[in-house]
């Protein structure tokens, strides 16, 4: 098979139609990994991607530049009530083009769960492993040695051992790491082993065609069958409908637009799945706490994620578990993030490079009262969807307790000064003043909670009338459909979930090619 | 867009049904507030009044500081124009409300007993004004502090002549290539780099 090419919204000046074997919606980990598999086997693959097709000639790592070209809805998404802010990657390489490089296995206890619960015993460790093998040896997967951590994951590390915790080294998916800190903007060095430059050009050299800047808007089916994918071209310069639109003639097809636009797009095309698409949305909420020190952080420097804790993943029967990592600090989503005004935002930000942010990641969706998200259609909306999550008393108890315990870390690494991020903040001068976290308000909308990790939507399973799709990600109902992204994830994990998704796709590659 | 129809976004928007009784309904109370004269080129999609309520939210959320360009300086209730218009229509139509509600005397009076608009309060009274927003025991009052809150955050430190002000040195240099290759595929060779994947010796 000759090359394949990939095209933006400005090269597809007319109407036009394609012909193929697969068309996977979504270039993010789950449909890059499935696309090249099935290129690989000889298959004429097409994937269509909503945002543009930037790349490191554009990535100038400034948050202006990078926001509104990188994310979706420019970084601004959020539930309705505005109580999770949503960070979730919108551009050729989805998620992976932005995200902090963790690379972690699916847990053992997480297949167990799902083993147990969700009739999923034939995604086991046994299945997949050769799948992580592969990925990570594509991906340059390894551990990020403990000499070159900063200092922002430094002050966990040290955190951590000082109050004997357990802790690890995180492992990250880069070949040549100049050890910037910018992975969040776009890697300027392509050192970042995102989809975009590795899988998906692997798959371009193999044939693979990529249109850029379409927006799917509809799955056109009958009986058993989806033949025919509706997109809308979007104008770059804008990112409107341009007024032209792409259609895509398949045999097969694969959704794969992450844990909120593929059910959003299942419920345009009037896929409900039993009323279950959009349901049990799980977000890995976080929380953070902000820590001031007298020497410098510069937590916007160098790999951003490098240090974890999963001393606190499983607190107990009825108790949500947390894992603990940083996140980079850069000032626009320092500013964003923060919730101070006025004078206090000023001194609060003006010591930005004495600052240090841990981030508790709650694992939602393995106790059986959760309900979790719900995406829904919104009237009169183009690429808004209606989206709302239960918080829940168990999620906010294990918010304060993970607060409380990023503070006890971040005094035990030097911290002079910690500040809870609700619309009050708490401020700890001291280890003794810890229980001042137990007066504030743990509520909805009175401290900031944020996600960078969507699962879950469309879940797989064994159970009919319990999941989206069966254990090989075929839709229910529609033999040529599946679904490949972390929307099939039945709970959240435990852990980043790139290498979990990019497994899951490679696994089902074989069941996808034999609908052809 | 009429009373019916904006009610019902509201119901079903960001902002919900309990807001109308928080000032909706009609302009209630709806006296003159302060216009800031209109930037140079004009407005992408909020009018006059809605552009003089971001900025005087600016000046409260930012104030001045010796050494760093004001917010007026940046033209950050432009930027935040501009952010918006970049928005689905949905949330176009509720950041505008938003900014009515917020400018309106009624929640003004019910909730600090004051007779003015938002944009003719003094700096102090405006504090007070989004001191009670942000702490208040309404969920919904909340959310629309926090909606106008990132926008302006967001429109003032996305730009790099705030940097001073954080002590942010910006980006390392020497490492972004504006002329790097942008390969499409199409037959063409694809350029080396460090994606290209090679067996390791």
């Amino acid at each position: 098979m000759s090359q394949g090419t990939i095209r933006g919204g400005a090269e597809l000046t007319a109407d036009t139609t394609v012909d193929c074997d697969v068309c996977v919606v979504g270039s993010g980990s789950g449909g890059s990994w499935l696309a090249h598999e099935l290129v690989k086997q000889g298959k004429r693959v097409v994937l269509l991607e909503e945002g543009g097709h930037h790349t490191r000639r554009e990535f100038d790592m400034t948050e202006a530049r990078a926001f509104p070209a990188l994310y979706q809805e420019l970084g601004n998404r959020t539930t309705d009530d505005l109580a999770i802010t949503i960070l979730q990657g919108r551009s050729v390489g989805g998620g992976t083009t932005v995200n902090w490089c963790a690379s972690f296995r699916t847990p053992d206890r997480i297949l167990a769960h799902w083993a147990e619960h969700h009739g999923l015993e034939a995604v086991n460790k046994a299945a997949l492993t050769p799948h992580w093998d592969a990925i990570e040896k594509r991906l340059h997967v390894a551990e990020w040695p403990l000499g070159a951590i900063n200092r922002n994951n430094k002050v966990l590390w040290e955190g951590l051992g000082a109050l004997g915790y357990e802790r690890g080294l995180i492992k990250r998916n880069v070949n040549n790491c100049a050890n910037l800190g910018y992975c969040g903007m776009g890697c300027p060095l392509d050192a970042k082993q995102s989809m975009l430059v590795t899988v998906i050009p692997d798959a371009v050299e193999l044939g693979l065609d990529v249109y850029a800047n379409v927006s799917v808007r509809r799955l056109e089916w009958s009986g058993t069958r989806v033949s025919t994918v509706h997109a809308d071209v979007l104008d770059p310069a804008t990112d409107r409908p341009s007024g032209r639109t792409l259609t895509v003639k398949a045999k097969a097809f694969a959704v794969s637009g992450g844990a909120i636009n593929s059910p959003a797009l299942l419920l345009r095309s009037g896929l409900d799945g039993g009323g279950l698409v959009g349901r049990r949305t799980w977000l890995h909420p976080v929380v953070m706490m902000m820590a001031q020190f007298d020497e410098k952080v510069e937590a916007f420097s160098g790999a951003p994620q490098s240090v974890y804790s999963h001393h606190f993943i499983d607190r107990g029967p009825g108790k949500v578990g947390f894992f603990l990592e940083v996140p980079p600090v850069h000032p626009m989503l320092a500013s964003v993030v923060a919730t101070v005004v006025g004078r206090q935002a000023q001194t609060l930000l003006s010591s930005l490079p004495y600052l240090n942010v841990c981030i508790a990641i709650s694992v939602d969706g393995l106790l059986p009262q959760e309900t979790g998200g719900t995406v829904k259609l919104r009237s009169g909306a183009y690429n808004r969807v209606s989206f709302n999550y239960d918080l829940r008393a168990e999620h906010f108890e294990a918010f304060k307790t993970a607060c409380e315990e990023m503070a006890r870390i971040q005094f035990a690494a030097g911290a002079k000064k910690v500040m809870s991020l609700h619309l009050d903040p708490v401020v700890l001068e001291s280890p003794g003043d810890l229980s001042k976290l137990s007066d504030a308000k743990w509520e909805r909308l009175q401290l900031k909670v944020a996600t960078a990790h969507q699962m879950g939507g469309c879940p797989m399973g064994a159970d009919p009338k319990r999941s989206v799709v069966d254990p090989t990600l075929r839709y229910r109902g529609l033999d040529n459909l599946f679904v490949v992204d972390g929307s099939v994830l039945p709970t959240s994990l435990g852990v980043n979930p790139q290498i979990t998704i990019m497994g899951l796709a490679r696994n089902a590659a074989p069941a996808v090619a034999a609908a052809v | 867009m009429g009373t019916d129809s904006r009610r019902g976004l509201l119901k079903k928007g960001l902002l919900g049904g309990a807001v109308l009784a928080l000032g909706g309904g009609g302009g209630l109370f709806l006296l003159p507030g302060r216009l800031e004269p209109l930037p140079s080129g004009g407005l992408k999609v909020l009018d006059q009044r809605e552009y003089s309520v971001f900025a005087a939210l600016a000046r409260r959320l930012v104030p001045s500081t010796p050494g760093v360009p004001s917010v007026d300086e940046l033209e950050v209730a432009k930027v935040c124009d501009t952010i918006v218009s970049q928005t689905d229509p949905t949330a176009q139509a509720e950041v505008k409300q938003l900014l009515q509600l917020f400018e309106r005397a009624l929640p003004n009076l019910l909730f600090g007993g004051r007779v003015s608009a938002f944009t003719s309060l003094s700096p102090e009274a405006q504090d007070e004004v989004l001191g009670e927003w942000r702490r208040s025991s309404i969920l919904l009052r909340r959310t629309g502090f926090l909606a106008l809150r990132a926008v302006v955050m967001g429109a003032t430190f996305a730009q790099p002549r705030t940097w001073p002000l954080t002590g942010y040195p910006g980006p390392p240099s020497g490492f972004h290539q504006a002329d790097a290759p942008h390969w499409v595929g199409g037959g063409t060779p694809r350029p080396d780099g460090n994606g290209v994947w090679r067996e390791p010796t």
